[in-house]
């Protein structure tokens, strides 16, 4: 019996030992980074391909994504708010769900999914065939080669991908509400730029930056250290994934509680 | 600079030993490279070749021992002096470890276009040159590494690491997957870069036609040790067991009539 619980202490304390192991490796990985970031000289070109990447070719998803949830949130407010006032609460209601939460939230979800996964995968399949041993062996630095670029576009396009989510969902929000429901446009719009806050637009572009951070940073350090072959791969790309939507879910608690808490 | 037989020595391995989570993949290796020489190293698959080589370009960090090269100690040096050191070595992977994000000539030009700049024309002229050596088309320069053979991978792979005439070579496996006309290419390339330019190589493979074609002198991994050190003649009239299993497939009067 008492074997047993030693058995389960072990386990327990190995995972932990583990766990805190990772967390520190992670930090030392995200300070490393950081430094790099800020250390000339810059890839200039990488930083550019990096930026069309992120940013261009996430506008589509990014835009359908947002737009639509415009549009449910208004229909949804309206169906909520039948027996009030509901020109005026619809317009507040969609754009302080937007630029507050949903716009960065789904946007940083989205970017995760789309370039988390990529990030991931391109690094963690370098470093199994060799990639990045080879660069460190041919004057050029990894992290600053590989990595910085990655998190320099992230931190550009992830709050720009987010103010044109907002628009493109308010934008949802305004044809259902005019399309669909019949509102007044001139109201509706009158309310909605009436109830336009800079606090709101600041506070989604910090989730945006630090959601940038975040999916670069954990997609970047998981592809890093990938091993095991494609089954390493695979599992860098997943755990990329999940864990920046985690941080990403969590940390936007936070923001707002900082922000209005 | 250490001078043995009045040659310089490039690369001194001491007492090098390395292992993974308690497995002993090398013990007590000692060995050197001296100017102007092309030494190869042999061994089973998984006998530890490739971590040594790992090991002497400062992948790896050995558990204990020395690598002195070009009197500069590697183990524990500064990771920016690593690097420079690193500029005079001409490195080749086992699977040829190219950029799957650039053409293969931004390939071969990558570490001169980072010490220097150099525009497209010049570029590709200048992996021209080299992949011509190779028995390459021109016309591979503006694909992708992923749009040509393994072969010719392999081929380009070279021509990086003999792109900017690096006076040390260490080559891991260059042979493996050639055809044996491409093979025999390759190996007289490795032999005219250390003779013409002076240099010094160290070549890792299983491919024993090879070993005597480009050899100065030949070493054998097995158990975790150098259990055999000699020339590729010698190899021939060894009583070594293991250089025994190596050379029996070969007629050695091919090599040597």
């Amino acid at each position: 019996m008492l074997d047993f619980f030693l058995d389960i202490l072990g386990t327990t304390g190995k995972k932990f030992n583990n766990f805190v192991a990772n967390i520190g490796h992670f930090f030392i990985f995200f300070g490393s980074a950081i430094y790099w970031v800020f250390k000339p000289p810059w890839y200039l070109k990488k930083i550019f391909q990096q930026i069309i990447d992120i940013g261009y070719f996430s506008l589509p998803v990014v835009g359908l994504t947002t737009f639509f949830s415009g549009m449910v949130l208004a229909l949804q407010t309206y169906n909520g708010f039948t027996d009030f006032n509901s020109e005026t609460t619809v317009a507040r209601i969609v754009l302080t769900s937007i630029t507050r939460e949903l716009g960065p939230v789904l946007t940083g979800l989205m970017v995760a999914g789309r370039i988390g996964a990529k990030m991931a995968a391109e690094i963690a399949t370098m470093r199994v065939t060799e990639q990045i041993d080879a660069l460190g062996t041919l004057g050029t630095r990894p992290m600053q080669y590989l990595i910085a670029p990655k998190i320099i576009a992230c931190l550009i396009c992830i709050p720009l991908l987010v103010l044109i989510g907002n628009i493109i969902g308010i934008l949802g929000g305004y044809v259902i509400a005019i399309y669909k429901l019949n509102f007044n446009p001139s109201l509706y719009l009158y309310a909605t730029m009436e109830y336009l806050q800079l606090i709101d637009i600041i506070q989604g572009t910090v989730k945006a930056a630090i959601f940038g951070l975040i999916i670069s940073m954990v997609s970047c350090y998981f592809g890093y250290y990938a091993s095991k072959g494609a089954e390493g791969v695979g599992f860098a790309t997943t755990s990329s994934v999940v864990i920046s939507s985690v941080m990403i879910l969590t940390s936007t608690y936070i923001i707002t509680a900082l922000f209005f808490g | 600079m250490e001078k043995r037989n009045n040659k310089k020595v490039i690369i001194k391995v001491n007492d090098l030993s390395k292992s993974f989570n308690n497995n002993i993949v090398l013990k007590n290796i000692n060995f050197q490279l001296l100017e102007g020489e092309s030494l190869a190293i042999i061994g089973a698959s998984g006998s530890g070749k490739s971590v040594l080589l790992k090991n002497i370009i400062g992948i790896l960090e050995p558990d204990k021992g020395s690598i002195v090269i070009n009197d500069t100690e590697m183990v524990n040096l500064p990771r920016n002096l690593k690097e420079k050191l690193l500029l005079d070595l001409g490195i080749t992977f086992q699977h040829g470890a190219l950029f799957d994000s650039l053409k293969n000539w931004e390939n071969i030009i990558f570490k001169i276009a980072n010490k220097e700049k150099i525009n497209n024309k010049q570029g590709k002229q200048l992996a021209f040159s080299i992949i011509k050596q190779l028995g390459l088309q021109p016309k591979i320069l503006d694909l992708y590494p992923s749009e040509i053979s393994g072969g010719m991978q392999k081929r380009v792979a070279i021509a990086r690491a003999i792109c900017g005439n690096p006076k040390i070579l260490l080559f891991d496996e260059p042979t493996s997957g050639l055809d044996p006309v491409t093979g025999s290419l390759i190996d007289q390339l490795i032999k005219t870069a250390v003779k013409t330019i002076g240099g010094s190589a160290i070549t890792i493979t299983h491919d024993m036609a090879s070993v005597c074609r480009i050899a100065d002198k030949v070493i054998l991994i097995d158990k975790q040790t150098i259990s055999w050190t000699g020339t590729p003649k010698e190899m021939f009239n060894s009583a070594n067991k293991k250089i025994q299993e190596f050379v029996e497939p070969i007629n050695s009067e091919i090599f040597f009539k």
